[in-house]
């Protein structure tokens, strides 16, 4: 079990200064730290086997008023755009999405980028606002950040992805 | 059993409780017969109804319906799973089943040569078939005080009812009515 690191625990830090109540996943081992901490915290969650149906059961819990999170791999935004367009953007659902990044500095999979390093631009072309963390930002920026993004997607009733960057749990030993 | 007159029990049967409406033929005619704030039309997003009155379930306390169409169920069906997973027992989940998908030229869907109902049987889900408006309503009621999420699988006609005009609803409003819908 990967343990989170000081960014990954500010992350949860942004999320739990906001409020969060529910969080919905589709599993990944870079998020994997974000996820079992959140669990860990006692914040009621939702395993999804594929992304738009996280962006559909995500979208529902809002509408009930909950302060939602999904969280997911951004190679998984392929799956997930038509339900962002047409449900989470026409309805107006807003709940922040927490997507760790792939296909860069330290990946050891040859093909995740060619999904990955377009995520960005497709969902921009979708009006879907993406805001970025990298390992330079500190852990303070990571949690105001992180809390931010939450609060934006509240206020603007429209889903906001933060976008992540962490290596491979595994990785990160390699010198 | 003609899909309008299920959906005219299920408006019935459903009262004020919030219910999701699967896109196309369905949420049109159910506009046909009655515009309720309570109710959640989708206007695409085919494939993603359940998974959204499972979100809505999650969040509310009070029974919660959702009207799926065997096309729509089959386009997201790993939501069966979760569903089994997660068991809201005030989750009420309907597919109304044609074997078709009646709002794209009625193409025959795969349901008409699998067994969905039994599939989600396999899943270790609750299950009822059924085939008039008598015994759908019957289910509806007798599970709105059950013990884990129920799945209600209603047999009907081909086809869609003629007639009945597209449903240009804004989703914004839709959806800020459905929200209100929680708070009166």
């Amino acid at each position: 079990m990967k343990e989170a690191n000081s960014r990954l625990s500010a992350l949860v830090d942004g999320l739990t200064d906001w409020g969060i109540e529910y969080f919905v996943y589709v599993p990944s081992s870079h998020s994997a730290p974000v996820i079992r901490k959140l669990d860990a915290l006692g914040v009621p969650n939702v395993m999804a086997n594929r992304e738009e149906e996280a962006v559909g059961i995500a979208g529902g819990l809002t509408l009930t008023g909950k302060k939602v999170a999904m969280i997911l791999q951004d190679n998984g935004f392929g799956n997930a755009l038509t339900a962002l367009a047409t449900f989470a953007q026409s309805y107006h659902t807003g709940f922040p999405i927490f997507a760790n990044t792939r296909g860069g500095l330290g990946e050891y999979n040859s093909m995740i980028h060619s999904i990955s390093e377009s995520a960005p631009d497709l969902l921009k072309k979708l009006n879907i606002r993406v805001e970025e963390l990298g390992i330079s930002d500190s852990p303070e920026v990571w949690r105001s950040s992180s809390n931010a993004v939450a609060k934006l997607a509240v206020i603007q009733r429209r889903p906001i992805v933060m976008m992540f960057e962490s290596l491979h749990p595994g990785m990160e030993t390699i010198k | 059993m003609k899909r309008l007159e299920a959906l005219t029990v299920l408006n019935d049967v459903f009262g004020s409780d919030p219910l999701v409406i699967t896109c196309g033929a369905s949420a049109r005619e159910m506009a046909s017969i009655a515009r309720k704030k309570t109710h959640l039309p989708l206007l695409d997003s085919m494939g993603l109804t359940t998974s959204i009155g499972l979100g809505i379930a999650l969040g509310h306390s009070g029974r919660v319906g959702v009207i799926d169409g065997d096309g729509s169920l089959l386009m997201g069906f790993s939501i069966l799973a979760t569903l089994k997973a997660y068991a809201p027992k005030n989750l009420i989940v309907v597919v109304l089943d044609n074997g078709q998908h009646a709002s794209a030229d009625q193409m025959l869907s795969q349901a008409s040569v699998v067994d969905i109902a039994g599939a989600a049987k396999g899943l270790g889900l609750w299950v009822a078939e059924c085939e008039n408006a008598s015994d759908m309503k019957k289910h509806i009621e007798a599970r709105s005080h059950a013990d884990s999420v129920s799945m209600i699988f209603v047999k009907i006609e081909h086809g869609n009812t003629a007639n009945i005009p597209f449903y240009l609803a804004d989703p914004a409003k839709l959806s800020s009515d459905f929200v209100e819908s929680f708070s009166s």
